[in-house]
């Protein structure tokens, strides 16, 4: 199986699409500032769930039923304008797109019989209707590990490139808000009406949704086309708590040998990291999780670390794309957000540096994003200056 | 690292709705069979049962061993019964214990929890060439080094909720759909003679691609060119084809052949398909039976594809190789 040098994978494009709103701009300018887009629902009815709170998309270009595929192609085709191949028909391009629930809202509608859209209701759907769209002819899959599927997208798409599957690849994640979601997390006493990641007071998660889509680039096709790299992508890592279906693992072992794993794949050592982009879901057990994996292997208060989830929610199955498009322009610009919600860090937390209140600018070579989810899935990602 | 892989063990479980088949499995993995969901169940039996073709011990934490699991449908009959639940009965009646199992991942989750695998925990899903793409990507895994062992394949579960659901045209497959798990002990070639392992084969090459209009009648190329992908280090004149797709796509699949057969010969054999098809168990499965099957020295190339638009293609040289 022929393999390209695991440092010419390329990020050349990025899209988003969440709370804050419809584009990467939007999303940045919004994280800079600090602003938390959490109120209660009106996409759906949420009168009986309590708490009903969640970071919607309310971008008025989104009315379709199949929300997260609609994210998602909202997103690529952002990407693949900034990357300049919305019009490229001739390059063999994939599809990595992450979910952890996308088809549910037109799953709600589905009663067992006939319906229109129901190609739409699997798992796999987003990445079909992406690919479909833009003409893409290489490898198509939906990594599922819950809440670290966008970042496990990501991770796979660089192996195709790498291994030469394909020279491009539309990679990240979209996930949505229905009352399947919002009810599920409730049962679970997951939520709170205020996502306070790594606050003394944190109380749980509030769902978000949207999209992010990155697009990795072999280095030698990027060249032959002219294109600029915004990073390069260096380490992949994926490794399982093989504990619990839903708790985190509280000593951090599935989360650290993740971090490990994409650390040795980049050939960094961990003093060599810039920037941590956590997972920091605002739940008592991951936050903390957290803290114990992200000290145990750069040491206590060693890196900047920050958490999106107060200003835009948990997106789920997005949450690692939308963190690896934030990832990269920390990379550009060397200002780091803050983490909306947080006020007074959890002791539990002490051990991390937490960017908080203000956005902090320093110089970024090298940045670390993790993610964890259901069933003990952890995955983490290195993305490093061009 | 490309490492090349060895594949060691393996096992297919088709209960076809009947219960499982647990008696050799241990107490303690019976009694989680017992309670978790279909598929999950169906996982850890063709996982235990896999391992022990192996001839690898399944007691303690392994941090370098992992699973990569393909599923079309994962988790749709949790889905549906929460669902079912959720609508009825409102929001006291929401299930914590269903919702948990609403991920596709649940059943990888389970098979680590059960076994201690503590390495990648992976589920992809591609159609029903799901099984087939995870495969893949667990050999790429190995390859690299970022494991030392997998139990790699797929799954899926059937039951009325999704029969009615393809039924309806969630997905056009031209048969029944049958639920199976099948999964192969994965390995880099020299861990598996270190250890004395059996080798069954070897994959030397897989390739992936997507049919945007899979019965479109110029549509093939992209499958074609996977299959380039697959035999591209192969290193034989010859390879027999066992097709793992679905009838809905037959044309499909014999077009890209075809245009592939004017390099290397290809021969055919039958699809999956008339009794049942597998979804994302189906490409494992059809590489289990050939490596019964053919004589050592053998490339066997399984190929892929679905109706969604999925495709993809896997060499394996059957035998302990020279």
């Amino acid at each position: 199986m022929p393999t390209r040098d695991h440092r010419a994978v390329l990020v050349t494009g990025r899209g988003a699409i969440c709370a804050l709103g419809a584009s990467v701009a939007s999303l940045w300018d919004g994280l800079v500032s600090g602003r938390a887009a959490i109120a209660p629902a009106t996409g759906f009815a949420a009168g009986d769930l309590k708490p009903n709170h969640v970071a919607e998309v309310r971008a008025p270009a989104i009315g379709d039923p199949d929300r997260a595929g609609a994210f998602a192609v909202h997103a690529a085709r952002e990407a693949l304008e900034d990357a300049g191949l919305l019009s490229d028909r001739d390059t063999r391009i994939g599809v990595a797109l992450g979910t952890t629930l996308g088809g549910m809202k037109l799953f709600e509608a589905w009663t067992g019989g006939a319906m229109s859209g129901l190609e739409r209701v699997p798992y796999y759907a987003p990445a079909v209707r992406v690919a479909r769209t833009f003409g893409c002819t290489g490898p198509v899959a939906t990594p599922q590990l819950a809440c670290a599927s966008g970042t496990h997208a990501i991770a796979l798409a660089a192996e195709w490139v790498r291994t030469g599957q394909a020279d491009v690849v539309l990679a990240g994640g979209a996930d949505l808000l229905c009352r399947f979601v919002v009810a599920g997390f409730n049962c679970l006493r997951a939520t709170a009406e205020e996502a306070r990641p790594f606050d003394a007071a944190r109380r749980g998660l509030v769902l978000g949704e949207g999209a992010a889509i990155l697009v990795v680039e072999s280095e030698g096709h990027a060249r032959r086309r002219g294109a600029s790299a915004q990073a390069r992508l260096t380490g992949t890592g994926a490794a399982a708590d093989a504990t619990h279906m839903t708790a985190p693992d509280r000593e951090g072992r599935g989360a650290a040998r993740a971090i490990e794993a994409a650390l040795a794949h980049a050939g960094l050592a961990p003093a060599a990291i810039d920037f941590v982009s956590a997972h920091g879901t605002g739940t008592v057990y991951n936050d903390a999780m957290e803290a114990v994996a992200i000290a145990g292997v750069f040491g206590p208060r060693a890196v900047p670390v920050n958490s999106i989830k107060g200003a835009i929610g948990h997106t789920l199955g997005a949450a690692g794309a939308l963190e690896a498009v934030m990832c990269v322009e920390v990379l550009r610009t060397g200002v780091i957000p803050p983490s909306a919600g947080l006020h007074e860090l959890d002791p539990a937390c002490a051990a991390l540096d937490v960017v908080r209140g203000a956005p902090r600018t320093r110089q970024v070579r090298a940045v670390l994003s993790t993610s964890s989810g259901f069933a003990g899935a952890n995955a983490a990602l290195v993305l490093e200056a061009p | 690292m490309t490492a090349p892989v060895a594949i060691t063990g393996g096992a297919a479980v088709a209960p076809g709705g009947e219960p499982l088949a647990t008696g050799a499995l241990s107490a303690e993995v019976r009694e989680r069979v017992g309670r978790v969901e279909r598929i999950s169940g169906l996982t850890l039996a063709a996982g235990l049962h896999a391992l022990a073709d192996a001839g690898v011990a399944t007691a303690g934490c392994r941090e370098r061993a992992g699973v990569v699991l393909g599923t079309a449908f994962g988790c749709f009959l949790t889905n549906a019964e929460y669902q079912e639940r959720f609508a009825s009965g409102g929001v006291a009646a929401a299930s914590p214990r269903l919702f948990a199992a609403t991920v596709s991942n649940a059943a990888a989750g389970e098979l680590g929890i059960a076994l201690g695998l503590a390495g990648p925990g992976i589920t992809l899903t591609a159609g029903g060439a799901s099984g087939t793409l995870a495969l893949g990507h667990g050999a790429a895994l190995a390859a690299a080094g970022d494991a030392d062992l997998l139990l790699a394949g797929g799954v899926d579960a059937v039951g009325p909720a999704l029969r009615s659901f393809v039924g309806a045209g969630g997905l056009a497959l031209g048969a029944a759909i049958d639920e199976a798990a099948a999964l192969v002990v994965l390995e880099p070639l020299a861990a598996a003679r270190a250890r004395g392992a059996r080798v069954r084969g070897v994959v030397t090459g897989h390739g992936a691609g997507f049919e945007p209009d899979p019965v479109a009648a110029d549509a093939g190329g992209s499958l074609a060119h996977a299959i380039g992908m697959a035999l591209a280090s192969a290193d034989c004149e010859e390879a027999v084809v066992a097709a793992a797709a679905s009838p809905a796509v037959r044309v499909l699949v014999e077009r890209a052949v075809a245009s592939v057969s004017g390099r290397r010969a290809l021969r055919r054999l039958a699809f999956e398909g008339p009794a049942g098809h597998s979804l994302g168990a189906a490409g494992p499965r059809t590489m289990l039976r050939m490596l019964e099957s053919e004589p050592s020295g053998t490339t066997v190339l399984i190929v892929d594809a679905c109706a969604s638009g999925h495709v993809a293609a896997l060499a394996v040289r059957v035998g302990e190789p020279t």
